[in-house]
């Protein structure tokens, strides 16, 4: 906008602005004389103007006072808490900020974790904070870190550690570095720590490279006891009275990575013991070694599934060609990767004791030639040695891959795999099932649940399962995230209705519905939730351009499929006219149809605009698969028109089915809205 | 506190001469002013009363700058960097909130961190971020009256004090430049331009991609 027109818009809006609301649109229409374009600028703005006036009726510090008492940067250098003089922020932990301090009674630096005091808004972090303090300080060992002082000011919370000066194992791995022995001893190490605090009735539960850290003269200090157990010796814990999966307790601080060396015990929210920490030490044992985690998918949900479902990949063969230690080292790893704890080493000190002869055993042998490994050699080398040793097998396992690469082809081997994969999703999803608050549920949690749920309603819709990336999960989610927040009555803003009045309307018209939509042969789901998201189940809604109705027809194209303006409050009539609108598309997609997510989109937006954009995707891969979410993937390549429908509607449906689903996990005392259409 | 007031109000009249480190300077005190300040909110969201923010940075400015009369120059100075390190805080960590969520998981945001603001919050900031540099380019006055109403928490009054201009002339920027930024923000924020095809009110448009 050029100032000088920007200049005679203003003159335009503040003088509409100075007639009363109810004036402005006569006025504006006077004023602008013809000149179109100015006046639907104008009008625009006035549109908006109440709703701008909400969203700037209070300075942005009343909304986001917490992101700015929780700011970064938070304290600058000579900055004092308690006794302690700030000196750099070093890092930002699970909770709370890391600062290098000085300690000036004794002249030492120390490490300085601190959390703002009164912040009701989570005293679950307080507890762990509290918790984190306790347990540590409790414990006094070589491989723990060293609390000197758990202390509070008028403004914070803080532990005082001893500062290490030091690569966590993280970083570590990152640098590739790690010898043979550097791993066997941080492990000693690790495991050694661990046993001093099991010995005193402390399980750590969020072993991970990040929470090891190193010295530099070698010595290892395990961190972050902020989720640290107690373990209750007179009352066994059992399952019924843990919460299930990824716990929050766990999830506050935990960084979504974390879910790669949770125990299987620990993300079913099974009972957990000591042996939970030795699953944990088999992760990052394995990750050290191999360069990465033995369980990885590319969702959370994946992770979680073939940690469950699955065997990780051998680090090193067992055959006999593979190096004695390298044996041994794959045998305590997989042990201490056992899904069952019964399995796993009982103790850390077993587990320490199997590697140290290892160790040992290394550093005497005097292996030379190609192929020997001493303690010296680099992790990096040893994968590739596994590699090379592998190779007289190899033929064979070329022979064996092909025949089971020809009988695959022969069975579709795609579509049983991915029933398998449906399978191991809905074991997870049974596990999950305990009717958890979907407001309780971590992020992670979060994706991991609309993720299957979203299979499980494109399956109720006919579709073929597709994955979806995470951008269109979250896109899913916000939307579920907000039909969640309005299970909170007292939350609700003005004009919005609670999240169980919305749905409590819908059972009462799901027969009718579903009658209609069985007789075109359309998934009832499709049926079911178009009106939650057309019209919040209002009988006669009316819209500002006058769609009205359970589906929201413009009466032209009630007309055209026989309701009157008159009957289109009327479910009856409706419902069978937008099944009978919705098998149009259908025949007009023609093959795509095959896809809801399509038709649901050319429900919404007309089917030449789903044909253009198919056409448009097309041309670039001729083997696309045929639904929305490709489309959705690709809109940059599609038009304008396209990005603006992808970014809502099929979305909004999912969340809407999502929800009518679960009436458990969002506090809806009905069964899922599917059963009504029984 | 290390910085005296005499300081205070001299690195204010250096910001002023166009000296860049001098901003950098009072930057962390700044900061520690606006957490003070988000405090009494936070206290005050508790017992349900609202507050007046002109109020708590005036009260910052005293004593930053020291009880002797301040210099008028200085406390508008001071107001002008109050209002941009508040936005500055919000719009960066609205966007690392955004860096978080587009597959930036393994950042080392904390969770903590991560729920402080909500996504959609972080969509609205950014987008009346970039509306607000638009908008500067063909009305900077309108774009300054708003970073000091809206992130500096000034009134009417104040704004007009510090822009040295009528209250009655903030009081027009301002209703014409909320009404300009919302449309603009809604554009970006929600890539819709309103059309009559749009049959669900603009609340419930907002999405972020």
């Amino acid at each position: 906008m050029t100032p000088e027109r920007w200049h005679r818009v203003e003159e335009v809006l503040q003088a509409a602005l100075d007639h009363s609301p109810a004036d402005r649109a006569a006025f504006l229409n006077e004023a602008c004389a013809g000149d179109e374009e100015l006046e639907r600028e104008t009008s625009s703005m006035i549109a908006v103007y109440d709703d701008a006036s909400d969203f700037f009726a209070e300075p942005a510090i009343a909304r986001d006072a917490r992101v700015i008492i929780n700011s970064e940067a938070q304290m600058h250098p000579g900055r004092e808490i308690g006794p302690y003089q700030i000196i750099r922020h070093i890092g930002s932990g699970g909770m709370g900020e890391v600062y290098l301090a000085h300690d000036p009674r004794l002249d030492r630096p120390v490490a300085l974790k601190v959390i703002r005091a009164g912040l009701v808004f989570d005293e679950a972090l307080v507890r762990r904070f509290q918790t984190e303090a306790r347990v540590a300080s409790a414990l006094n060992h070589a491989n723990i870190l060293t609390v000197y002082e758990i202390g509070q000011d008028d403004e914070f919370f803080f532990i005082a550690t001893e500062y290490i000066d030091g690569p966590t194992i993280r970083e570590r791995i990152r640098a590739a570095d790690l010898t043979l022995q550097d791993v066997l001893e941080i492990a000693r190490q690790l495991l050694s720590g661990l046993e001093a605090a099991h010995v005193a009735g402390i399980i750590h539960r969020d072993i991970k490279p990040e929470n090891v850290i190193q010295r530099h003269d070698g010595v290892v200090r395990i961190l972050d006891f902020g989720i640290a157990k107690l373990l209750e010796k007179s009352s066994p814990e059992s399952p019924s009275t843990t919460s299930p999966v990824v716990r929050t307790e766990t999830g506050v601080g935990v960084m979504l990575g974390t879910i790669g060396y949770m125990s299987p015990e620990q993300v079913r929210g099974l009972g957990v013991d000591v042996r939970t920490d030795i699953w944990s030490c088999g992760v990052v044992l394995y990750e050290m070694l191999g360069g990465q985690r033995p369980f990885d998918g590319q969702t959370n949900a994946d992770t979680l599934v073939t940690m469950l479902e699955r065997e990780p990949e051998p680090l090193f063969g067992t055959s006999g060609q593979t190096p004695p230690a390298l044996r041994q080292i794959q045998v305590v790893i997989d042990k201490a990767l056992s899904k069952a704890p019964a399995g796993r080493y009982q103790t850390a000190a077993e587990m320490r004791t199997s590697l140290e002869k290892i160790k040992t055993a290394l550093e005497v042998s005097k292996q030379s030639g190609a192929g020997a490994i001493s303690a010296q050699t680099n992790v990096r080398d040893l994968r590739s040695l596994a590699a090379q040793t592998s190779k007289s097998g190899f033929r064979r396992a070329i022979a064996m891959t092909v025949a089971a690469l020809l009988i695959t082809v022969m069975f579709a081997a795609a579509f049983m795999y991915q029933r398998q994969r449906e399978r191991a999703r809905a074991r997870l999803l049974a596990v999950k099932a305990a009717p958890k608050s979907y407001l309780q549920m971590t992020e992670a949690e979060k994706l991991a649940f609309i993720e299957a749920q979203e299979q499980r309603i494109s399956n109720m819709m006919g579709d073929r399962s597709v994955k979806l990336n995470d951008e269109a999960l979250r896109v899913i989610k916000v939307r579920v995230d907000r039909y969640a927040t309005r299970q909170n009555t007292a939350a609700l803003k003005p004009g919005e209705e609670s999240l169980s009045s919305t749905y409590a309307r819908a059972p009462e018209y799901i027969p009718v519905i579903a009658r209609a939509f069985t007789a075109r042969k359309i998934p009832t789901v499709v049926g079911v939730y178009l009106p939650m998201i057309e019209s919040a189940y209002q009988p006669c809604y009316e819209n500002e351009i006058g769609a009205k109705g359970l589906f929201q027809f413009l009466p032209s194209t009630a007309e055209h499929y026989g309701v009157s303006r008159a009957e289109m409050c009327d479910v009856q009539k409706m419902a069978p006219a937008a099944a009978h609108f919705i098998a149009d598309r259908m025949a007009e997609l023609g093959d795509d149809a095959q896809s809801m997510t399509l038709v649901l989109l050319s429900y919404n937006r007309g089917e030449d605009s789903v044909r253009e954009s198919l056409r448009r995707l097309r041309e670039t891969d001729a083997n696309y698969e045929r639904n929305f979410w490709t489309l959705f993937a690709n809109r940059d390549k599609l038009d304008e028109g396209f990005q603006r429908e992808s970014a809502w509607y099929v979305p909004e449906f999912f969340a809407a089915a999502i929800v009518g689903e679960n009436p458990d996990a969002f506090g809806l005392q009905m069964p899922a809205l599917s059963s009504f259409a029984r | 506190m290390s910085v005296s007031a005499a300081s205070v109000t001299q690195l204010l009249f250096d910001w002023q001469q166009g000296d860049q480190s001098a901003l950098k300077k009072l930057t962390p005190l700044i900061y520690d002013e606006l957490r003070r300040i988000a405090h009494h909110y936070v206290k005050h969201e508790r017992n349900g009363h609202t507050l007046q923010t002109t109020a708590l940075v005036n009260e910052a400015y005293v004593r930053l700058a020291g009880q002797e009369r301040p210099e008028w120059q200085n406390r508008s100075h001071f107001f002008a960097v109050t209002a941009k390190v508040m936005r500055h805080i919000l719009i960066d960590h609205a966007r690392r909130r955004r860096y978080l969520k587009h597959g930036g998981q393994f950042q080392q945001v904390s969770m903590a961190e991560a729920s402080l603001m909500s996504e959609e919050r972080a969509g609205e900031l950014i987008a009346l971020d970039e509306a607000l540099d638009e908008l500067k380019n063909f009305d900077p006055r309108k774009s300054e009256v708003v970073e000091l109403r809206y992130f500096g928490g000034l009134s009417l009054e104040e704004t007009a004090d510090a822009l040295e201009i009528s209250v009655m002339t903030v009081r027009r920027d301002w209703r014409a430049a909320k009404a300009w930024l919302f449309r603009r923000m809604a554009r970006t924020e929600f890539r819709v331009q309103a059309s009559a095809c749009d049959y669900q009110n603009m609340s419930n448009l907002k999405v972020e991609l």
